[in-house]
């Protein structure tokens, strides 16, 4: 769907561009129809009521926006709190090790760093919910939405302990050769960074920073439990007021991978569509039912 | 034009360069030879402060460039550097590799960058190139760019790190060949490098490194004809085969 672009069979481009709609239309469509298969047969056996789904998922949508909302915002403050605590991790031991006059600063900086991050990973994110929020609120009684904002803070201080992780090895993963050559023409530190570091190593961690993105999504569920208006606090509510519990949960799931599947897949377009050969993502493979293979890609030995 | 006065360094308790001096004049090409782990790499890494020695001086016009008060960043403007494994920009295309050292160091409007760098890749018999990227290029062309890439910022000299240690022979030739003409176009250049051919051809000096030391120098003609020490003796004897 969000995949369809330009014509159709328009030269070696157009049918590979077929290729990747057939091939994730096709995980969509497997998807739902595993899906609507399960309901209807549920459905029959009278264990579900596919009409009170059909009335109610009107109900999830705002909650849906709120949990969409929460964990957006988390995630973009946490990205920009992340980068540099990444590089902190990265480039810390070696700055150092060489016992540079910075030192004085990184060394405590690098520590405090992995202890946060060894904290936020090594604890389950519901209890950092629970006591984050507990003291947020306690904090900014009376403020509105206090709750709601209570919760986004504790998402961001979950997803910050792992991005930084993410981005220390999306750094890490940009060899000292490049660094070197940059360094070699004259480059400065931050110009290494901004224009060789950066642009390279979010091309490697697009994925893994997308995987991040859709696990607070789904960890956004608990903050059902600090009273935040979400997606699951919605289910719940929709499912015990209306005693009709098992479809509230399925349409719960059912909003979750709405929003969940298009995202990744978008993603992994665009990781495709912005692919630098030699870096990140492998070569598309090629289309089975596509007509002939294209032409040798120009790695041939020149003249 | 480029001095080493008694450069020393250590990798710990390491003691890689003992007490190294070079000269090289304006417009001579310097080839360095020796066996693996004699700190041909580490010397010529000082010499644009990539590595920062412990001790002695690195000269450039007779200005001591590893001082606090000289910034490392301007000494690697006047002295380029060409790696072995070629090091290019793996995100940037050929043209882009060569531009942003213009854009990003020298500061030149996009359109003068573009269209000195497009110049530099014509010297190397790139420009059809400019648009691929490096891992759509073969390694001799890869290399060729990289010193499109260090010649574009206008150097007084360039650095080469064995820069065909990595290529087949095919590309050897095409590498080799743009450096010769770098040289009879009078660039000043140091090269540590295996390739005797080149060297008997365009060294102007030749240096015979072992354990952090010069042992030997001389001309071409008379350190790989008549070696004086020992190591050398079995260093060209290996290499000549
Ligand atoms: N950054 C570093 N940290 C620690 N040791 C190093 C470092 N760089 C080089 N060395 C060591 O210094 C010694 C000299 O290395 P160098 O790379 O200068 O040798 P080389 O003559 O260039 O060898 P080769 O012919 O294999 O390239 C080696 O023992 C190497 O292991
Ligand atoms: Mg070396």
């Amino acid at each position: 769907m969000i995949l369809i672009r330009g014509a159709p069979s328009a030269g070696r481009a157009g049918r590979r561009r077929d290729a990747t709609i057939v091939r994730s239309t096709g995980n969509l469509t497997a998807t739902l129809v595993f899906i609507i298969v399960l309901l209807v047969v549920l459905d029959r056996l009278g264990a579900v009521s596919i009409p009170f789904m059909v009335q109610w998922w009107p109900f999830l949508v705002t909650p849906a926006a709120t949990a969409l909302g929460a964990t957006t915002i988390a995630f973009v403050v946490g990205f920009v709190i992340a980068v540099p605590l990444g590089l902190v991790r990265a480039y810390g031991p070696d700055v150092v090790r060489r016992k540079a006059p910075a030192s004085v600063v990184v060394a405590p900086l690098y520590g405090l760093t992995t202890g946060y991050v060894e904290a936020i990973r090594g604890t389950p994110a519901f209890v950092q919910i629970l006591l984050i929020s507990a003291a947020a609120t306690r904090a900014f009684t009376g403020l509105p939405n206090v709750e709601l904002w209570a919760g986004v803070l504790a998402l961001t201080v979950n997803t910050i302990g792992y991005q930084a992780e993410v981005f220390r090895a999306g750094f890490q993963s940009v060899g000292q050769g490049q660094v070197d050559a940059a360094k070699s023409i004259g480059m400065r530190p931050t110009q290494i960074f901004v224009y060789i570091t950066l642009p390279q190593s979010l091309r490697i961690i697009l994925l893994p920073l997308t995987n991040e993105w859709i696990g607070l999504f789904k960890a956004s569920a608990l903050l059902w439990y600090v009273a935040v208006r979400e997606l699951m606090w919605a289910g719940n509510y929709l499912g015990y007021t209306q005693v009709h519990p098992i479809e509230a949960f399925f349409l719960v799931a059912f909003f979750y991978l709405l929003i969940i599947i298009p995202l990744s897949r978008g993603v992994s377009y665009l990781e495709r569509k912005k692919r630098i050969p030699g870096l990140g993502v492998p070569e598309p493979t090629r289309p089975r039912r596509a007509g002939p293979r294209p032409a040798a890609s120009p790695a041939a030995p020149g003249p | 034009m480029i001095a080493a006065k008694g450069v020393h360094k250590w990798f710990g308790t390491l003691h890689v360069l003992k007490g190294v001096d070079l000269t090289v004049e304006k417009g001579d090409v310097l080839v360095i030879v020796g066996p693996s782990g004699s700190g041909k790499s580490t010397l010529l890494r000082c010499l644009n402060l990539l590595v920062i020695p412990d001790e002695g001086d690195i000269l450039i016009d007779g200005v001591k460039v590893n001082d606090p008060k000289v910034r490392p960043e301007w000494v690697r403007q006047q002295v380029g550097m060409v790696f072995q494994s070629f090091n290019l920009f793996t995100h940037l295309t050929a043209l882009e590799n060569v531009v942003i050292g213009l854009r990003k160091v020298k500061r030149m409007p996009r359109a003068d960058a573009e269209r000195i760098a497009l110049r530099e890749l014509e010297r190397v018999g790139l420009a059809d190139k400019a648009e691929a990227y490096p891992a759509q290029l073969s390694g001799g062309q890869q290399q060729r760019v990289a010193i499109a890439r260090a010649l574009a910022l206008n150097p007084k000299a360039v650095l080469f790190d064995e820069p065909t240690s990595a290529l087949d022979p095919e590309s050897i030739r095409e590498v080799l060949g743009v450096m010769m003409k770098l040289a009879d176009e009078g660039m000043t250049m140091v090269v540590v490098t295996h390739e005797m051919g080149f060297a008997k051809t365009v060294a102007d000096e030749v240096l015979f490194m072992a354990d952090g030391q010069i042992l030997e120098r001389g001309t071409p003609g008379e350190l790989f004809a008549h070696p004086r020490t020992d190591r050398a003796r079995a260093f060209v004897s290996q290499v000549l085969g």
